[in-house]
């Protein structure tokens, strides 16, 4: 069964992680769900796909009250991402989901209502939790044309969605990346075919490398933290995307 | 089965959101009895050394404490088991949304369809998951009252321990605050229980 793992604490300040199940079905891919709390409430990142709403809403219960659930904040349109959000709305309906605005007329088909949606505009906007600042990233195009990621200055956390994402074999569990040079063979096929645009991957390493992160936390695989932020955008940064090759 | 203002369907959001609440309110206090469970462990083995200070006066305290520390393992276990049955109904609730949600877009194909679509709805096996969901009550119902009974002996337990302190010697003393200190300590757990045992009667009952 998933458990949730608390990554970053500070006070009454927290980041929860929900990664890895082991009791998933193989055809199902592993996703890791994210939840930042401030002052008792909370903002769920990628809440994941229905599937996985279970042993998700179970493990987040056994550390924090779902109730103080204030909105969810979806990185792009995908299932795997987002398709949980009628279930999460069953539970409560006032739920705000921010997304992109390219993707508000298609989310719904999961689940919601116009009030429901936040619409983030291109350029990303704030997010305010409980008095904690969040900052949306624009990361389009990687790999979803509405694409965002998440920012907590505060914390130094950056949930990166599919940047940075892998998957791991079933014996490599760690929530963070232990071995970088051995984790790059995970993630290195995944993003030269997923992420689609090099000015976009080019722009966004620039913007990103000027940030002050500890841990950048994608939606799959393992996190990155300390000096393996930067490798990470290095890296990253020299990859030829776009490409059709394993 | 209804369709609300959100769309969301099936049993409507206020029961599925009730019976989602009831199992956030059921682990809030299993985290609880955790918590105490992790406490009375500490306590018994600060207990077991007190015993072994005291000597031959306080053998039966070591004895009743080394059961304490019994108690809140097996009490552990219990809340594990516990928090493993809410995620069976956690699961049961979402397959309830889930058939209650294809049971609507089947009847709405069936009426859009002229009927054409009964067929569908025919295969459908309407009540297994409420069935899976009655079963997961009674075990829970089962695992409820077990930790009850469970509890009731450290209560006992408890008490039996006060009495062994007052033949404790010069030891006496901190002995019987120790052996009170577990009796108000499983006094809580016995609320948490009997919360979580009225929780579980007002679902069967809705």
């Amino acid at each position: 069964m998933k458990q949730a793992q608390t990554f970053f604490s500070d006070g009454e300040h927290k980041w929860l992680s929900i990664v890895r199940d082991p009791d998933k079905p193989n055809y199902l891919i592993d996703t890791n769900e994210y939840m930042v709390s401030y002052g008792g409430e909370g903002l769920l990142c990628d809440p994941g796909g229905q599937e996985v709403f279970p042993p998700v809403f179970s493990a987040l219960t056994a550390e924090f009250d779902p109730g103080r659930i204030a909105g969810i904040f979806a990185s792009h349109q995908d299932p795997d991402i987002v398709s949980s959000l009628g279930l999460w709305l069953e539970f409560n309906p006032h739920l705000r989901c921010y997304i992109s605005w390219l993707w508000t007329s298609f989310i719904p088909h999961f689940g919601g209502t116009a009030e429901t949606f936040v619409a983030i505009p291109d350029g990303g906007m704030e997010i305010g939790l409980n008095g904690l600042t969040l900052e949306v990233i624009p990361a389009h195009y990687l790999h979803s044309s509405g694409n965002h990621q998440l920012y907590d200055r505060k914390a130094k956390v950056l949930f990166s969605g599919d940047v940075g994402a892998g998957l791991l074999p079933a014996d490599e569990s760690d929530l963070f990346v232990k071995d970088f040079d051995r984790h790059i063979g995970h993630i290195e096929a995944f993003h030269r075919r997923w992420m689609g645009s090099e000015k976009a991957k080019r722009d966004w390493c620039e913007r990103v490398a000027k940030l002050d992160i500890d841990m950048l936390c994608p939606q799959h695989g393992a996190i990155y933290a300390g000096s393996d932020v930067m490798r990470f955008i290095n890296w990253f940064d020299e990859l030829e995307i776009g490409i059709l090759r394993s | 089965m209804r369709t609300d203002r959100s769309g969301t369907l099936g049993r409507g959001n206020d029961g599925t959101a009730s019976d989602l609440r009831r199992i956030v309110c059921i682990n809030e206090e299993i985290k609880t009895i955790v918590a105490i469970a992790f406490r009375i462990n500490l306590m018994a083995l600060n207990a077991i050394f007190l015993a072994k200070r005291a000597g031959q006066a306080a053998l039966g305290f070591g004895v009743l404490s080394n059961e304490l520390r019994g108690f809140a393992v097996a009490l552990g276990d219990n809340m594990n088991e516990l928090r493993r049955m809410t995620f069976s109904s956690v699961v049961a609730v979402t397959a309830m949304v889930k058939r209650a949600r294809l049971e609507r877009i089947l009847e709405c194909t069936d009426r859009q369809s002229d009927g054409k679509a009964q067929a569908l709805l025919a295969t459908r096996r309407r009540g297994c998951d409420a069935d899976d969901m009655k079963r997961i009550q009674r075990e829970l119902q089962q695992r409820l009252d077990d930790t009850a009974r469970l509890i009731e002996l450290g209560a006992i337990l408890a008490r039996s321990a006060k009495i062994e302190a007052a033949y404790g010697g010069t030891f006496s003393a901190p002995l019987t605050q120790v052996s009170t200190e577990f009796d108000s300590i499983i006094g809580l757990t016995l609320r948490s229980i009997d919360s979580l045992r009225k929780q579980h009667l007002t679902r069967k009952e809705t």
